[in-house]
């Protein structure tokens, strides 16, 4: 049984329904730690006062944000939840959007929200609405001292709640600049590029594909560690492309 | 224009195109420096070698990794890159899928790619790719590898670029198992009544209708904190409220209530009336000390309520 992360109340309506909230992804990057090449010696990162040139314990530590080059407003930790906003343990979903109408971009981290340990019908009710209706419910859920956007779908047999990222915070395509070709893709060759397209179109598995680098990468140190020399992988990155047309002709035959 | 964060190209079939990366999101969160209490000068974080307790540039550090029978084993970034040398130059473009079927819990960061590079060649090529993919509701998926991480990636064309979303690989996701899925199956009635309360609250997704109400609190905490005010923590929380005995009562009253408008079925703005909501939470005290800062007569004999009337005032 997972440990509950938070255990709180949605709303929907008049309707409570009391939830508990769990972690649903974690990484597994292969993790490393900072050692002195010299002697592999342990790296500790140490605090120091920038004006003393001392080395300063925790506790004497503060959080200051910059209002001007070298002004400082310090905030005291109960400032700073006092920005937190509304504590209470409430998700109050204010309205309900198509899910399929949310760009991808939005998405921040998930979590998992399993029923509470009473108003379990109304849990199953708000799970079953939501996959009937196909929307998503938005509100405001605070968490550690930060309120954040949340979207509260249904998501294998549970429902899922989603933190998202504010319009905002998001970078408009016009800020990547770059010039237009002088010639655009001929007609043809975008024919063509959409047949290759259609050509690698797959049922979308994500089971299918796992991190081999993470594999390698493992393999590499197992090696290192029994005194091998590490393989080297001989594939060479590809060139660019001088003649878009024979390419994307040569790529449609591999596939036949 | 951004930093870019990695530079390679884009491979789809034998056609490849040399890009750069950008993030697509940005942290506007306010940002908070360590200080020394004592002086208020920053703080710095300096390396140090725990076995000599000396200083150690950045150059002499490795990555070290501990296997099971206590060994430890150094490896360099070299040593990293050489385990898949395409990979971290290239963005292999494997296949394309219905972007439904992907869960959103997989997605993890948005980037931009753009071509790179003064060749009409290249910039033919990206717009060719932008043209052949920018197709309703479809993604390409690829991998690649940045700083010692390989991705998996979704890309699809937003704003006419090439859009690019890291993806978490499917055993980062963890089982549902043992999460309690509720109670018992609605009955219809229950089920069709929850549905009209759904669509009654139901509105467009609009992104900018929400703003991080967060991010202007704290930015309010300091403006306040810099004019030598105190700031408190609200004292009091809503309680939760209880389950409802009877849910089908609880829906009616729901639904009649959407209906007439009462609950407002938009996301609340709160930008304009930002410091309004506060008020509520303030204690009498600090009321009254905003009271004093904009001069409002007769706040010494005022109640809670008539300060924030007045404040709104």
């Amino acid at each position: 049984m997972p440990r509950s992360l938070w255990n709180g109340t949605i709303t929907f309506g008049v309707i409570a329904v009391p939830v508990k909230l769990y972690t649903a992804t974690e990484s597994r990057t292969v993790r490393f730690r900072e050692v002195h090449l010299a002697d592999e010696g342990k790296i500790e990162h140490r605090r120091f006062c920038s004006k003393e040139e001392k080395e300063v314990p925790y506790d004497e530590v503060v959080k200051g944000h910059e209002v001007r080059e070298g002004e400082f407003v310090v905030l005291e930790k109960e400032e700073i939840e006092a920005a937190a906003g509304d504590r209470a343990k409430i998700i109050e979903l204010e309205s309900f959007v198509e899910a399929t109408a949310i760009d991808p971009v939005f998405y921040e981290k998930t979590y998992y929200v399993g029923a509470g340990d009473a108003g379990t019908d109304a849990y199953r009710l708000l799970h079953d609405a939501l996959g009937a209706t196909g929307r998503a419910g938005l509100g405001r859920f605070t968490f550690h001292n930060r309120e954040y956007l949340v979207a509260v779908r249904p998501l294998d047999g549970i429902l899922g709640l989603h933190t998202m990222r504010f319009a905002d915070e998001l970078v408009p395509g016009k800020d990547i600049d770059f010039s237009a070709p002088s010639r655009k893709p001929a007609e043809k060759e975008i024919e063509m590029a959409r047949k290759l397209v259609d050509s690698l179109h797959e049922e979308y598995d994500p089971g299918k594909r796992t991190d081999s680098y993470r594999e390698a990468v493992l393999e590499m140190i197992e090696r290192k560690a029994s005194g091998k020399k590490p393989r080297k992988a001989k594939e060479k990155p590809p060139e660019e492309t001088p003649d878009l047309m024979a390419a994307l002709e040569a790529s449609l035959a591999g596939k036949k | 224009m951004p930093r870019p964060l990695w530079s390679g190209s884009i491979s789809f079939g034998l056609v490849n195109v040399p890009v750069v990366m950008f993030s697509a999101a940005r942290d506007l969160g306010v940002r908070f420096n360590q200080l020394h209490a004592k002086d208020g000068a920053r703080i710095e974080t300096r390396r140090y070698c725990a076995e000599e307790d000396k200083e150690v540039p950045f150059e002499e550090i490795g990555r070290a990794f501990d296997l099971d029978d206590g060994k430890t084993v150094v490896v360099t970034d070299e040593e990293l890159q050489e385990v898949a040398p395409r990979r971290t130059r290239t963005i292999d473009i494997e296949a394309f899928a219905d972007l439904a079927a992907i869960d959103p819990i997989y997605f993890d960061h948005p980037y931009f790619l753009a071509p790179i590079g003064d060749s009409d060649g290249t910039r033919r090529a990206y717009q060719l790719l932008v043209e052949a993919m920018d197709r309703d509701e479809q993604v390409a998926i690829g991998r690649f590898v940045m700083r010692t991480k390989e991705y998996l990636v979704a890309i699809q064309v937003r704003d006419e670029r090439l859009a690019l979303t890291t993806m978490r690989w499917g055993d980062e996701i963890r089982s549902t198992k043992g999460i309690d899925t509720g109670g018992k199956k609605p009955a219809k009635a229950q089920l069709d009544q929850a549905v009209a309360l759904i669509e009654a609250l139901g509105t467009e997704w609009e992104p900018e209708a929400w703003d991080d109400r967060h991010r202007a609190r704290l930015e309010d905490v300091i403006e306040r904190k810099r004019k030598g005010q105190t700031i408190k923590a609200p004292a009091q929380e809503r309680e939760e409220p209880s389950p409802v005995p009877d849910l089908m009562a609880a829906l009616e009253k729901s639904l009649a209530e959407a209906g007439s408008g009462k609950k407002k079925a938009a996301p609340r703005k709160e930008k304009a009336e930002a410091r309004d909501g506060e008020l509520a939470d303030l204690s009498r005290e600090e009321l009254y000390e905003r009271a004093q800062e904009e001069d409002v007569p007769g706040r010494s004999s005022m109640s809670k309520g008539e300060l924030i009337d007045a404040l709104e005032g």
